[in-house]
């Protein structure tokens, strides 16, 4: 009853709010244009076949010199601009929500349990966590990559790179995650139905995932949006700083690093028109989150 | 008290290790300090033999048992790229990358707090929706395209602030300030306001969710009801008891600024430990990364302590 | 209380100081020359690193015998004249008289032998220019000989970047051998002969010089203060430049050259490096590393494979969509204007996608293969974008190219340890003569005779391994062109490289200031005026 009331509020909310609707209209736009980005995009970025060197640097269509066949333009390699960011919003989405989704999944688990079973175990979860909150994101993003070359097989390395940004950004992800869930259980813990249960000899993975965890899911869920974010601009991050990835196969990120090339050089539309993308996407998501946090909280409103 | 400050200290030299261990770990793989040190020219037989010298030969774990043991007894090393002791090297970028973090915790702080305490006081202003768009828009930018933005348009369009570097510094002893002149200053924007942006916004938002939090609670429903006065009961009452906890967070956050600014550094040319750091990657200057990463490890040690005490003081509770 | 009060007092006089200096600053005459580069020296040591910051930086402050002139041919510097000696291998040098050092000790042949030894000593990375060396004898205070192993006509050639130092002073300051682990003295601390003296360093912050009133040359430039700060990113760099911070910045993105050159008071001065873009290929791998399809074999090896590649790649849309026009294609491993480049093999492989094609059919892949293509993206101008686009080139005719790019700092590594099936490299020849392209890339590699290092896929063909001393001992100009021109055909028909373009030079200064863009990307001080 009490979990209907909060959702049909929340309906109520939503629709009572322009901003929050019209960024969920363009994360939603973005997200179907990510998915299908293969059936909507003239031409296949990736495919180093289908666009020719020849076609470099033209302007947006509105500009004098823009041709329809590419209506905001192309960039230095004569890639279609469209293409490549639906392309690239698709991989920055992909990165950025399975980031997301290791990181909810780690960092849950480990804050359930160390909240859980606390004492010794909760003590070494929160130095491990301590000690990833000190290794700054870009030096983990190159541990793992250094691994990743290490171990594996030259003719995947190129293939895995995704997996191994992915990683490298779910890792510096999953604390917030695990402190959020850790805090939020020994509260819970302290209260009757918990105490309850476990006097009644429930084994602790059922209290924990049956009784505790949709308990925690609120703010747990205002962080998957907010960690979403961040996901997608700490790849653009790493791009910058050079462990992103390969110029070939580009993110939004990746676009927004080879735009920089060209802030100056009159071809404006290579950077801006990717930093716009992924700002809407990112403002849209953050609004969201934003939203969301209203909703399950409702004292902020 | 004193068993609890043991037991972290410990705790802590435990994730400075492990930090330690990780970083140095990491560098077998970013490339060879080799080729970066040497010339086209070199033969390969002189390049094997520096790399015997250097002990990159040596097993991992003697090379880190080396590393190790030398940190401890206080020897830090030599840059393979300089020659310098590294820790001469990363002490001088010390103070530069300080002040630009708390600088840039300040503007944070300078700017959130109020504008926390006036959103969360006025929830349905136009300034309020401007102000929550505006800096939602600031964290959605990456950093490094804010940073080369703010340059265009103040330093070069505008020409009001430098472009890079720190400006005149003065000498404090071994610390080099750019607080003491008017130049230090003008060089100090820029960045600053770059590396704040999300910090502000961090700030903003945790003030007004605690400051509406504490309105809405028993207390000030009471004080409210006993007839204290609007602008007393905001800022003696609301604010002070939303402090304790945007404090810790903006401690906590503290490290994270002083990690954060290598991306900082690197647009403006801020000659701090993150551009150190930087170009010692882009050489594969072992010694200098391995260093650094202590160093960030220590500070993020020191501010969770601090953290800790700090709520040991306040909650007697856990002063058992 | 005391003591806090003079601190106070400290303190206030400091902020004082400083806004005085702020003041001055700003007002600076307007001889003070402030430059930026990329790359931050990062020694002082002339002897401990052969990298160009280093020896490009040093040049101001160090000479040598020899130096290289505005057109890179070598001139008289400490020695005067030079000849070959009579009756064993080597040459003779006549050293310039009443030459004074930094520190105001006089400059003589021990010097010259002292610093002959430190450079060809382990510690130094420069010892490799030595290799040819037997002995170094000094005949008088101002004559001394360099005996070689066998013929060296280049030796002169090889030498204009070593550096000589003090004998006295680098004894005194315990500076006698380049530092190898700890830093010496001479890391931090120069005392050369040249035009500058080293005022301030701050390493990778600020680097101050000033002119030596003492030089034995006549000073043109104008410059009473240097300053040099290293700026990495290339924006920050370009809006220094713009904002007048700098007033000379090297290199500048291509893409940028317009937008500066448009701006009023500033300018662009573009040349040519002598650097040769090339790709390379795993000539002696058994099979490819990288393909999906062809797992049990290595097409290159067949130098139609090789010339498919190089007949796919469309230099003309290289040049005017990357490079902006700006790059000169290449038909060898050296530019045009180096000698010993070869005019009668000008010609490079043109353009032709259905010959290219035609070359796979016959070579059995008639609907061409996937490899991998191993490229840098720090490395060389606006390499990775070349890649991207030769990589699209060559899957235009079958050739379906995985590119995998990496930043140069663990290239050379992978290189090494042939994980590659085709890679990118540039060359510069450090002696400015084909011979040295030829015993790096061209001859087999050979570790004892420290041939053939940088070959990484280890092109080996009998006749230029045979070639390659008698090029180097052949002291007839036509004699020795002959020779050379027979490795050039040879390694051309083979398609051993395929020679891309030579890589453009742009810096960008300020209206008003003069000076000599030289091809091998050293920037002089003297060459400097201030208008």
């Amino acid at each position: 009853m009490k979990e209907f009331i909060k959702r049909s509020e929340g309906l109520w909310l939503f629709t009572r709010s322009p901003a929050v609707m019209i960024a969920a209209v363009i994360a939603i736009l973005i997200f179907i244009g990510a998915a299908f980005a293969p059936w909507i995009a003239s031409v296949n970025p990736y495919d180093l076949g289908s666009f020719s060197l020849m076609d470099g640097l033209l302007p947006p269509i509105w500009q004098e010199g823009g041709i329809s066949q590419f209506m905001l333009g192309t960039d230095d390699q004569g890639r279609d601009m469209i293409s490549s960011i639906l392309y690239g919003a698709r991989l920055s989405l992909l990165i950025g929500l399975s980031a997301m989704a290791i990181a909810t999944v780690l960092g849950v688990g480990l804050g359930l349990a160390a909240g859980f079973y606390g004492g010794r175990f909760d003590a070494i979860i929160m130095r491990i966590a301590d000690i990833q909150l000190a290794l700054p994101a870009i030096l983990t993003a190159l541990l793992i990559d250094g691994i990743a070359r290490g171990i594996l097989p030259p003719e995947v390395q190129q293939d895995l790179r995704v997996v191994v940004l992915t990683l490298a950004i779910a890792l510096s992800l999953w604390v917030n995650f695990a402190r959020t869930a850790r805090a939020s259980t020994f509260v819970e813990m302290n209260k009757e139905y918990v105490q309850a249960a476990i006097i009644m000899g429930q084994g602790p993975i059922r209290i924990m995932f049956i009784h505790i965890l949709p308990n925690i899911l609120g703010p747990l869920l205002v962080i998957m949006t907010v960690d979403l974010a961040s996901a997608i601009l700490l790849e653009a991050t790493l791009s910058f700083l050079g462990i992103g990835l390969a110029a070939d196969s580009p993110s939004l990120g990746t676009l927004i690093r080879i735009g920089m090339q060209f802030m100056l050089s009159g071809e404006w539309w290579i950077l801006w028109i990717p930093t716009l993308f992924l700002v809407a996407l990112v403002v849209s998501i953050n609004t969201l989150g934003d939203f969301m946090r209203d909703v399950f909280n409702p004292g902020l409103r | 008290m004193f068993y609890f400050i043991y037991k972290r200290l410990i705790q802590s030299v435990f994730v400075m290790l492990a930090v330690a261990f990780l970083a140095f770990s990491l560098f077998r793989f970013v490339g060879d300090p080799i080729t970066q040190m040497t010339g086209v020219e070199t033969s390969v037989v002189d390049q094997e033999r520096l790399r015997e010298e250097l002990g990159l030969n040596d097993p991992f774990i003697s090379q880190f048992g080396r590393f190790t043991v030398d940190m401890l007894q206080g020897d830090f090393g030599y840059s393979f790229r300089t020659r310098q002791p590294v820790a001469e090297m990363i002490a001088s970028r010390i103070p530069a990358t300080l002040e630009l973090g708390v600088v840039a915790l300040l503007i944070s702080l300078v700017v959130g707090i109020p504008a926390g305490v006036y959103t969360a006081l006025r929830p349905r202003g136009v300034i309020t929706q401007t102000i929550l768009i505006t800096t939602l828009i600031g964290i959605s930018i990456p950093t490094f395209v804010i940073g080369i933005m703010l340059i265009f348009l103040f330093g070069v369009q505008l020409g009001w602030l430098p472009t890079f570097g720190r400006g005149e510094t003065v000498n404090i002893g071994f610390w080099e300030s750019s607080f003491f002149s008017i130049d230090g200053w003008r060089a100090l924007i820029l960045p600053a306001v770059t590396l704040g942006v999300y910090q502000l916004t961090l700030t903003m938002r945790l003030v007004r969710a605690q400051m509406m939090d504490v309105m809405r609670s028993d207390y000030i429903r009471f004080a409210t009801a006993r007839g204290v006065p609007m602008r007393q009961l905001y800022f003696r009452h609301a604010l002070a008891n939303t402090m304790v906890p945007v404090i810790t967070i903006i401690g906590l956050q503290f490290g994270g600024v002083i990690a954060f600014s290598i991306v900082t550094e690197s647009v403006f040319q801020w000659p701090g430990m993150g551009l150190l750091f930087l170009e010692s990657i882009r050489f594969v200057d072992i010694p200098v990364m391995g260093v650094y990463l202590v160093v960030i490890a220590f500070f993020f040690v020191v501010v969770n302590l601090l953290v800790d005490l700090l709520y040991v003081a306040i909650d007697p509770r856990l002063r058992v | 209380m005391k003591k806090r009060s003079l601190r106070h007092s400290a303190l206030l006089s400091s902020v004082l100081v400083s806004l005085a200096a702020g003041v001055s600053a700003t007002g600076a005459s307007a001889e003070t020359f402030r430059w930026a580069s990329n790359t931050d020296p990062q020694t002082m040591d002339p002897h401990a690193v052969n990298s160009a910051p280093v020896l490009s930086f040093l040049n101001n402050v160090y000479e040598g015998l020899v130096r290289r002139g505005e057109a890179m041919a070598i001139e008289p510097s400490l020695a005067t004249s030079w000849e070959p000696l009579v009756g064993q291998n080597g040459w003779r040098f006549h050293l310039r008289e009443n030459v004074t050092f930094q520190n105001g000790a006089a400059f003589t042949a021990e010097d010259v032998l002292f610093s002959y030894q430190r450079a060809s000593s382990e510690a130094a990375d420069v010892r490799s220019w030595f290799a040819p060396v037997a002995d170094v004898t000094v005949v008088d205070d101002y004559t001394i000989d360099f005996v070689t192993t066998a013929p060296n006509p280049l030796f002169p050639d090889s030498i204009a970047n070593f550096m000589i130092l003090d004998k006295g002073w680098a004894e005194k300051n315990n500076a006698v051998l380049p530092a190898s682990d700890a830093e010496n003295f001479a890391t931090m601390n120069v005392n050369g002969t040249g035009p500058f003296v080293l005022s301030s360093r701050d390493p990778g912050v600020k680097t101050v010089l000033k002119p030596y009133s003492g030089w034995w040359d006549t000073a043109t430039h104008n410059v009473t203060e240097a300053v040099f700060t290293p700026i990495g990113n290339p924006a920050t760099g370009i809006a220094a430049l713009l904002s007048g911070e700098i007033d000379f910045i090297q290199p500048i993105p291509l893409q940028d050259a317009k937008q500066v050159e448009s701006r009023k008071g500033f300018k662009i001065l573009e040349g040519e490096e002598t650097r040769v873009i090339m790709f390379g290929f795993g000539h002696e791998h058994e099979k490819l590393l990288y393909s999906s399809d062809v797992k049990d074999a290595n097409p290159f090896k067949d130098p139609r494979v090789r010339l498919a590649a190089s007949h796919a790649i469309n230099m003309a849309s290289i040049d005017r969509v990357l490079f902006r026009g700006k790059i000169e294609a290449a038909s060898q491993l050296v530019p045009a204007g180096i000698s010993g480049y070869s005019e009668k093999n000008a010609a490079r492989h043109e353009y032709d996608p259905k010959r290219a094609k035609e070359l796979l059919a016959e070579a059995g892949y008639p609907n061409g293969f996937s490899f991998g293509l191993k490229c840098t993206n720090d490395r060389y101008i606006n390499d990775e974008a070349l890649c991207r686009a030769a990589a699209s080139m060559l899957s235009a005719v079958g050739l379906k190219a995985k590119l995998s790019t990496g930043p140069v700092r663990d290239y050379w590594t992978q290189l090494r340890a042939d994980d590659f099936d085709m890679y990118l490299l540039g060359w510069s020849p450090g002696t400015f003569d084909m011979e040295h392209p030829i015993r790096f890339l061209l001859h087999s590699q050979d570790d004892a005779k420290k041939l053939g290092s940088w070959n990484f896929g280890n092109y080996s063909n009998a006749r230029v391994d045979e070639l390659l001393p008698l090029i180097q001992q052949e002291i007839n100009p036509t004699n020795r062109q002959n020779l050379i021109d027979e490795v050039v055909s040879i390694t051309q028909k083979d398609a051993a490289y395929i020679p891309l373009y030579t890589q453009p030079l742009i810096w960008a200064t300020k209206e008003n200031v003069d000076m000599t863009q030289r091809a091998d990307n050293f920037f002089l001080l003297r060459w400097v005026t201030v208008n």
